[in-house]
């Protein structure tokens, strides 16, 4: 009884005049205020006001702001191309990363296993900048590796200008986003394919499942959570991803590649419209709670189902 | 005892918060009279001060470095921190510290329409002590006004450059081409020029540059027209500005590689440093980037007045650039700045600063060019007629925008990227000229509306 007192008193029970713990919470405290409550909570309040970079002062506008935005065809472009960005890079990411994944399971040698491995994850290893600006150099249609190689071996007439063009500089985009996320999702998926029992595969094997019936059967239910949260992951990763477009493009040409990110630093950097980005921000914000509601939903059931 | 050092633990941990959340302890708002009264000399200064500059090449970088570690050793009781940033997060950083307070003591800016923006969001402290110490005559008066409002100084200028028409004298004599003197011209001499892997011009259109306003306002200038009315709303419907835009879309389609519609003003330039474009539009920091690109065309390359709309039109000059120095009104040292700037603008330190990138940065103080340490600069020697054509511009002309006096509406003229999203509206999609003036123009007035309230 004394000992529980005891316990009880140096944890500082609910009530207790000791508030010791409170100094120790306080950081924590401080930073998800600062890092996250704060934040949001200003985006919120700014989207319903005139505030401006260059202006200490504002006043409340109501719903201005978020009529603006509603009626702004730039938004709506930018939405669009959001979209066509996310679906593009995470269904590219998905299907290159798993196949990938699925290949480097099947190798047998594990020294080669693992270098193929490091070699996969090799474009995460640099800094987004460098990539982009490796791309950028490549792609160039005056003097870019893969324009003159493409002309020069017959396969196109004159030099391809793939980020110059409204109807290239997307799908090269997200070519490249391809390229960039795909590794993640097949070291992730290997690893999981690396959990699932052999035996139930023998198994499979000695009742005469063919390799399609054992991936439906087995395969995909063992890796399909992993699966799914990777792509609620990387669809908000990819959806707000700012800097490849921003270095590569900057949403050009004419606004051909321009992303909801890039629509919102334009609006409030570039057109110091804080409100005007706060409530575009908002509104990609519900946009993307909705959308990750639905993915755990389906990765829920998934769950129950197993 | 536990609970006792729990507590000293806590309390230790508290304040270190505090302390790092805690900010600099306010400071006055502007100069006063006695630090005014110290700027003259009478104390020892003492204090730290930061300086954001965009100096980000090696030698330029290490000249005001230079300075500010000899004025340091001068004063042993002031710091001098130097943060270095490229010019697109300088307007960036500033504009956010408006918000945060995270602002530098003194620091340079883009160009005098950015000290119109600063000036409009009521940052800066005034900065007549400089003008008088140093002497209203030695600036150039343009350059004054364009940073004066109701009376009051608030910057001055570190070095000027103005544009002119840079050129291959080399294709030129090939081709059997004179230096174009019209804008017809220039684009039949560019469009001939244009074949073996040399373009005639480039015409850039990154919506993260200004290119495509500034060779709009070329044109528009040449007409004797603005890109402002005089009510200080956009004008990109005129006639003339309708016309500008044509022609340049003209170039970019005879002349200009197809990839320039996403380049920035370096990339741009690169070009003509490497001996892609045969004409390019800059200041006299071409001569350091074919330098140091393809030393073998610095024989070749040679620079003009910018075309005129007809032949026997009198002289122009579109845009010339001051890059101003400014003390910010948050600073609790402005006297310390007062005389930093003015160090930085005697005559040893500012030669060594400006023959950093000699003729690219012309003096913004009279008199200096005149001295033999300028003088004797091998590229100052080398481009003296480059240089004079330059000096001519920069004494004729003003930033885009500030023919109506200067404005913040100028400023953003210049920094939304919208006149360069309407270029590469029309390039891409094909839309008619006038309907995407039209756009654009209601842009500008839009976010003009908004940050001149």
């Amino acid at each position: 009884m004394d000992s529980n007192k005891r316990l009880k008193r140096s944890a500082g029970g609910i009530g207790g005049s000791n508030t010791t713990r409170w100094f120790f919470v306080l950081p924590a405290m401080a930073i998800v205020i600062c890092l996250l409550i704060y934040p949001l909570l200003s985006t919120l309040v700014y989207s319903f006001t005139n505030k401006t970079m260059t202006k200490t002062t504002f006043k409340v506008i109501g719903l201005a702001n978020y009529i603006n935005v509603l009626k702004d065809p730039a938004f709506f472009a930018a939405f669009g191309h959001s979209l066509l960005w996310t679906a593009g890079s995470v269904l590219g990411q998905v299907i290159v990363g798993f196949v990938g994944a699925l290949s480097l399971n099947r190798i047998k040698n594990k020294k080669v296993q693992n270098l193929f491995r490091i070699c996969a994850i090799i474009p995460w290893a640099f800094p987004a900048i460098a990539t982009a600006m490796v791309w950028k150099w490549m792609l160039n249609g005056i003097y870019g590796f893969i324009p003159t190689a493409l002309m020069n071996l017959g396969i196109t007439g004159d030099m391809p200008q793939f980020l110059s063009t409204s109807r290239l500089a997307m799908p090269t985009l997200i070519l490249i986003n391809i390229w960039f996320g795909a590794p993640m999702i097949l070291v992730n998926v290997f690893a999981a394919l690396q959990t699932i029992p052999q035996d139930q595969y023998e198994a499979a094997q000695i009742d005469g499942a063919t390799g399609r019936q054992s991936f439906v059967y087995i395969t995909a239910p063992h890796i399909r959570t992993v699966v799914g949260l990777l792509v609620v992951l990387r669809t908000v990763w990819v959806f707000n991803n700012f800097d490849m477009i921003y270095m590569i493009t900057a949403g050009g040409p004419a606004g051909a590649s321009s992303t909801m990110p890039l629509y919102i630093y334009d609006t409030g950097w570039t057109g110091m419209m804080v409100g005007k980005a706060s409530a575009a921000s908002m509104l990609l914000l519900m946009f993307l709670i909705l959308l990750c509601i639905l993915y755990f939903l389906v990765i829920r059931r998934w769950e129950k189902e197993e | 005892m536990k609970r006792i050092i729990s507590m000293c633990l806590s309390v230790l941990l508290l304040s270190a918060c505090l302390s790092a959340c805690g900010g600099k302890e306010s400071g006055s708002s502007g100069p006063s009279s006695q630090q005014a009264v110290q700027a003259g000399g009478s104390e020892a200064l003492k204090g730290e001060i930061t300086f954001w500059h965009c100096f980000t090449q090696g030698v330029r970088m290490e000249a005001v470095q230079a300075a500010a570690d000899s004025f340091m050793k001068a004063n042993p009781e002031v710091t001098v921190n130097i943060e270095t940033m490229s010019w697109g997060d300088f307007n960036t950083k500033w504009k956010a510290g408006i918000t945060t307070g995270d602002l530098p003591d003194m620091s340079i800016a883009q160009n005098t329409g950015e000290v119109a923006e600063m000036l409009n969001a009521q940052m800066l402290a005034p900065i007549e002590n400089v003008v008088a110490s140093i002497g209203a005559s030695r600036f150039s008066e343009n350059a004054l006004a364009d940073m004066t409002k109701d009376g009051t100084t608030y910057g001055v200028p570190y070095y000027s450059h103005a544009q002119v028409m840079w050129y291959r004298q080399d294709l030129l004599d090939a081709a059997g081409l004179d230096v174009p003197k019209t804008w017809d011209e220039f684009l039949e001499a560019a469009a001939a020029l244009t074949k073996d892997g040399v373009y005639g011009a480039g015409v850039s259109m990154s919506p993260n540059d200004l290119l495509c306003t500034r060779y709009l306002n070329y044109y528009v200038r040449s007409g004797g027209g603005s890109l402002l009315n005089d009510d200080l709303t956009a004008n990109l419907t005129s006639d003339l500005a309708l016309d500008g835009i044509r022609f340049w879309v003209d170039v970019y389609s005879k002349c200009s590689p197809a990839e320039t519609i996403n380049y920035t003003v370096n990339d741009h330039a690169t070009m003509f440093y490497q001996g892609i474009t045969a004409f390019d539009f800059n200041s006299g920091f071409m001569i350091s980037g074919v330098a140091s690109n393809r030393e073998d065309l610095l024989d070749s390359i040679s620079c003009a007045p910018l075309p005129v709309m007809r032949e026997g039109d009198p002289y122009y000059s579109a845009e010339t650039t001051h890059i101003p120095l400014v003390i910010w009104k948050n600073s609790k040292h402005p006297e310390i700045c007062e005389a930093f700037i003015q160090y930085l603008f005697e005559d040893d330190n500012y030669i060594e600063f400006l023959s950093a990138v000699p003729v690219g940065m012309l003096p913004s103080l009279t008199g200096i060019s005149d001295l033999d340490a300028y003088k004797t600069n091998e590229t100052v020697t080398r481009f003296a007629d480059e240089a004079a054509v330059i000096t001519e511009a920069v004494d004729n002309g003003r930033a885009i925008g500030f023919e109506h006096g200067p404005s913040v509406q100028a400023g953003l003229l210049t920094s939304q990227g919208i006149i360069e999203n309407m270029f590469q509206d029309i390039v891409t999609n094909g839309t008619d000229v006038a309907e995407a003036a039209k756009t654009a123009e209601t842009r500008l007035n839009e976010i003009f509306s908004t940050q001149a309230e």
